[in-house]
């Protein structure tokens, strides 16, 4: 056995780690022309989407196989998870510039942030060592933080800031507890050391796993572990909400699906599988339900979410190649419709420093039609009506579980859709069936608006309409993971 | 024409209103009478490419016609398939010629946000007409949920006082019902996949994939739930009048027209076929409920102060006479329960156009407003009389080729005591729409108000004259429906006389 180390590498590992190296490049040169060529910030979003569109173009460039001695993959998975995480970024930044530009807030940091938080996502998607993982996650943790705070001089940004700080710090200290028992069972903090330790798991693996879950389930705010996502959404800018309420949330879920993999092959042990779909009924029953009671629409959505990763997490109890298959469709879909409804949010409100209450909202449709008009389909989509990318989302996902033999959780999960509807419709409500309250109309909209929520209205419908390339890269792509079939 | 469309014509018939509705958004903003007649120009259009579906369909073989078949998701067997029998052919006319009388009527009608509400319209249709072609159970789940979308707007938007309370009602009964359906749907094509090793969304591959037993008869709940609430059957019932009461007079058109038709086609289409065995089982009850909704409906509607309300309530009269025929099973009763729902579109679309007459012209659907205005508004009320008579059955009429069928079948069957309370509902329907035209158009003229109203004009014309031109064609001369939709009801009773062991023969019909 040679040794290895991580210090030595060769041509081909700096080769597939080139999508990462132009991020933290781009990142370090934004910060540093905020600090010695102030003037060129125009360029900064400019220089931003080049390099996020450069780094997806590189992933899909590199080779597949893995790197850095087996820790640092590029399979077709972490190529699929990579356009994902490199799609919600565009949309980001395209709705980032005007958005700073009306808070007067248009600094490099804000990109260079955004962009470095985006390396950490994909870097803990590539990880194929629990090390390598855990440094993504604080690496996207450490940047959200800050981005949660950027406005200095607004209290719900400050409060924003620290909650996610405290609540992302007890998270991760659930993760590092995790990979420590499991690095202990197992002499390897390498992910596929830990196909030893299945398939029958002791106590000690099955504790550890349950530590990562919960400290995933933070990241992606599965209930109980919920409690953040709203006032954070609320605080936070809403172009860096529309980033991380979806990347981080897909990473997650591959993350898990990769430990879990690794461990048990054949199917979850029974123990370990009810706890799971426990919280995903939890998760879309308690988002649902306190979403209906939601005033302000950055903390609607936020309960939305919630609500979705219950539903993404049907898929993780079900286990198996179609089910990760359907997760990857279903944050695809979940990208177009909930980064695309923050993008709408965004576009849609004057003032950022002021809650965004939905009455607000009133009469937008007549007033702002393109920006009401996305916002209303993206409501659709995530409410799972036909024809839109959030159907065929839940489609696959709930056809796994009825495949699987999962009845319960798959009525368990149309009748949360149901639920969903009644506060998403009052969204379109407002912006359809009201006169407006406010003398003062939504800001014009910025021709990077217009373009991030066309893309994310085309993404609806194309995803909604024609799901099968999608579907059958998916497919291909979970076999990666699970070679075998289902 | 024919050779122009070659095998595309259901596909053309299926988008072309969709295709139209971004005809519709090049009309200019401010001009809402030419978004509209660029709409009503498109459904014309549809209607008469329609007319040639009619003309080409062969009434003799129960196969689906005008096939097309399409790999959609073919991972998951998921087609687009679409064709017709008659049963989906004489539906799908009925939306064809009511949509366009619809937009007619609205053309001078609707101001405000005149292009959504085109739009909605045209999208509307390509739901429904994709939802009647569709044999693919995906595919068919799509159509059906797409219909709501449109007809949440057009009633949240452009209808009455109570709208928003009626949008909502109506979305969430209507989706209630179909969530349940769509997993029932994947569970079907799972097990079909469990059995034969491939996954299939196809109807006419899932006959006879049905478990049996207790499991089957939870799945057929599952789909019958929401063809139940869409009918609606007693108890389903209570979004229809808030609905319809709200909706703008061209959404209760296409509403009660066909939306509601839609939950029948449904039971008939899949829940019978897919289900039979449970389906038998379940005949009765489904009988009984369609007593209640005949007789309840009947007594709701007499107590109705508001016309509008009170042709809603009569619809749930009617359609209850509806599933009475379904329930009964004979040739006879299914035929005729097929063709009462063509009635019911024409008739009670014909009704909720005329009540919309009036209202546009005194902003009041109380019928104690009215009384006596046949005489200020002869021509209306000319119409209205006949879409009344048509509504209860006079022999001569459409009606009463439908009630009769519906009525004599009924009493073949194993349940003649339904045919007796189903005839008290068609003397009841007499009362209670006879009391509504004495009150409205008969009565002593007494406020001063109804004096100056003006008669129906040219627009609303036209189509209140079309709905009753083939009102009074079926009437004399239903045969031409009748021998299209036949062989269809002997395919439905197919299902049921066959053991579900053998039902699986039924896929000759496989495209």
């Amino acid at each position: 056995m040679r040794t290895e180390s991580f210090l030595q590498f060769s041509a081909q590992d700096l080769a597939s780690i080139a999508p990462e190296l132009v991020l933290a490049a781009a990142g370090s040169l934004l910060v540093l022309l905020e600090a010695f060529a102030p003037r060129t910030r125009r360029w900064f979003a400019a220089l931003s989407l080049a390099a996020v569109g450069l780094s997806v173009a590189f992933l899909c460039a590199a080779p597949r196989g893995t790197t850095f001695g087996g820790r640092l993959d590029t399979s077709d998975l972490s190529v699929l998870v990579g356009i994902f995480l490199g799609a919600s970024a565009i949309v980001a930044l395209l709705v980032a510039k005007p958005y700073l530009a009306r808070a007067g807030e248009e600094r490099g940091e804000f990109y260079a942030l955004l962009i470095w938080g985006h390396l950490g996502v994909s870097l803990m998607t590539r990880g194929l060592d629990l090390l390598v993982v855990f440094i993504g996650l604080e690496t996207l943790s450490l940047a959200f933080y800050v981005l949660a705070a950027i406005f200095r001089t607004m209290p719900a940004s400050s409060e924003a800031g620290l909650k996610y700080f405290l609540t992302g710090a007890f998270g991760s200290a659930f993760t590092v507890y995790g990979i420590v028992f499991l690095f202990g069972k197992s002499g390897s903090s390498r992910i596929d050391a830990l196909t030893a330790l299945g398939p029958v798991a002791d106590p000690v693996v099955l504790l550890a796993l349950l530590l990562l879950i919960v400290g995933f389930g933070f990241k992606i705010s599965l209930a109980p572990f919920h409690a953040w996502a709203p006032d954070v959404y609320q605080g936070m800018p809403t172009p860096a909400v529309a980033y991380l309420s979806v990347a981080p949330k897909g990473a997650s879920v591959i993350v898990l699906y990769r430990v879990l993999t690794a461990v048990f092959q054949e199917g979850l042990p029974d123990r370990l599988q009810g706890g799971i779909a426990a919280l995903a009924i939890l998760s879309m029953s308690l988002g649902n339900v306190i979403a209906l009671a939601q005033r302000d629409i950055k903390r609607l959505l936020a309960y939305s979410g919630i609500a979705h990763m219950g539903y993404v997490v049907i898929a993780l109890v079900v286990f198996g190649r179609d089910a990760l298959a359907a997760v990857i469709v279903y944050f695809f879909a979940y990208l177009v419709s909930n980064a695309g409804a923050f993008a709408a949010v965004a576009a849609l409100y004057r003032d950022e420093t002021r809650p965004h209450p939905v009455g607000l909202l009133a009469g937008e449709g007549r007033r702002a039609p393109f920006a009401a008009g996305v916002l209303a389909l993206c409501l659709f989509s995530l409410a799972g009506i036909p024809a839109t990318a959030g159907f065929m989302g839940k489609f696959f996902v709930f056809k796994a579980a009825v495949d699987q033999g999962f009845y319960a959780l798959a009525i368990i999960g149309v009748v949360n859709s149901l639920v969903s509807i009644g506060y998403y419709l009052k969204v379109v409500y407002m912006l359809y069936m009201r006169e407006p309250v406010e003398d003062q109309g939504p800001p014009p909209l910025a021709l990077s608006d217009r373009l991030a929520l066309g893309l994310c209205a085309v993404g609806i419908l194309l995803l909604g309409v024609f799901p099968a390339p999608l579907w059958d890269a998916a497919r291909q792509a979970a076999g990666a993971l699970i070679p075998f079939a289902p | 024409m024919d050779a122009l469309l070659g095998d595309f014509v259901l596909t053309v018939l299926v988008f072309l209103p969709a295709a139209g509705s971004l005809l519709v958004l090049l009309t200019p903003e401010a001009r809402p009478r030419v978004a509209i007649s660029v709409a009503l120009a498109v459904a014309t259009v549809e209607m008469l490419l329609s007319f040639t579906l009619w003309h080409r369909f062969d009434p003799k073989t129960p196969a689906f016609q005008f096939l097309e078949s399409s790999e959609w998701i073919p991972a998951l067997g998921i087609s687009y398939t679409v064709g017709v029998d008659g049963l989906s052919l004489v539906l799908l006319l009925l939306t064809t010629v009511l949509t366009p009388v619809a937009l007619l009527f609205s053309v001078t009608h609707v101001t405000r946000s005149a292009r959504g509400f085109a739009v909605a319209f045209l999208m509307l249709e390509t739901g429904v007409i994709g939802t009647l072609a569709a044999l693919d159970l995906a595919l068919f789940y799509v159509f059906w949920e797409v219909m709501l979308i449109p007809m949440y707007f057009i009633i949240g938007i452009w209808g009455g006082a109570r709208r928003i309370y009626a949008a909502m009602k109506f979305f969430l009964f209507t989706m209630a019902g179909s969530l349940l359906m769509f997993v029932a749907i994947l569970y079907l094509a799972a097990r079909h996949r469990a059995v034969t090793g491939v996954w299939s969304f196809l109807l006419t591959d899932l006959y006879g994939s049905s478990p049996g037993g207790g499991t089957e008869m939870v799945l057929f709940l599952a789909f019958a739930l929401a063809f139940a609430i869409k009918v609606p059957v007693f108890p389903l019932h209570t979004w229809l009048p808030d609905a319809h009461t709200e909706a703008p007079t061209a959404g209760s058109i296409i509403l009660a027209g066909v939306l509601l038709k839609l939950g029948v086609y449904g039971y008939l289409r899949f829940g019978i076929p897919l289900f039979p065995e449970a389906a038998r089982a379940a005949a009765p009850w489904l009988g009984v409920l369609g007593v209640i909704g005949v007789v309840y409906g009947a007594m709701v509607a007499f107590a109705q102060k508001d016309m509008k309300r009170l042709v809603a309530y009569s619809s749930v009269s009617h359609l209850g006479l509806v599933v009475i025929g379904i329930g009964a099973f004979t040739t006879t009763a299914l035929s005729g329960a097929i063709l009462q729902m063509v009635n019911h579109g024409l008739s009670t679309g014909a009704l909720f156009l005329l009540v919309g007459v009036l209202y546009e012209r005194r902003h009041t659907r109380e019928i104690g407003a009215y009384g006596g205005i046949a005489g200020v508004v002869p021509v209306t009320t000319a119409l209205f009389l006949v879409a009344t008579l048509s509504s209860i059955g006079l022999p001569g009429l459409n009606g009463f080729v439908g009630e009769f069928l519906i009525l004599l079948g009924t009493w073949t069957s194993a349940h003649r005591w339904w045919a007796v309370a189903a005839a008290t509902g068609v003397i009841l329907s007499a009362v209670y729409m006879l009391s509504l035209v004495q009150r409205v158009f008969w009565n002593p003229l007494e406020n001063e108000e109804n004096r100056k109203i003006p008669d129906i004009r040219a627009s609303e014309l036209v189509g209140a004259a079309v709905l009753v031109a083939l009102m009074l064609w079926i009437g004399v001369h239903p045969n031409p429906l009748l021998e299209r939709i036949r062989p269809s009801v002997e395919t439905v009773r197919g299902f049921l006389e066959k053991a579900p062991a053998q039902a699986a023969s039924a896929r000759e019909a496989r495209p």
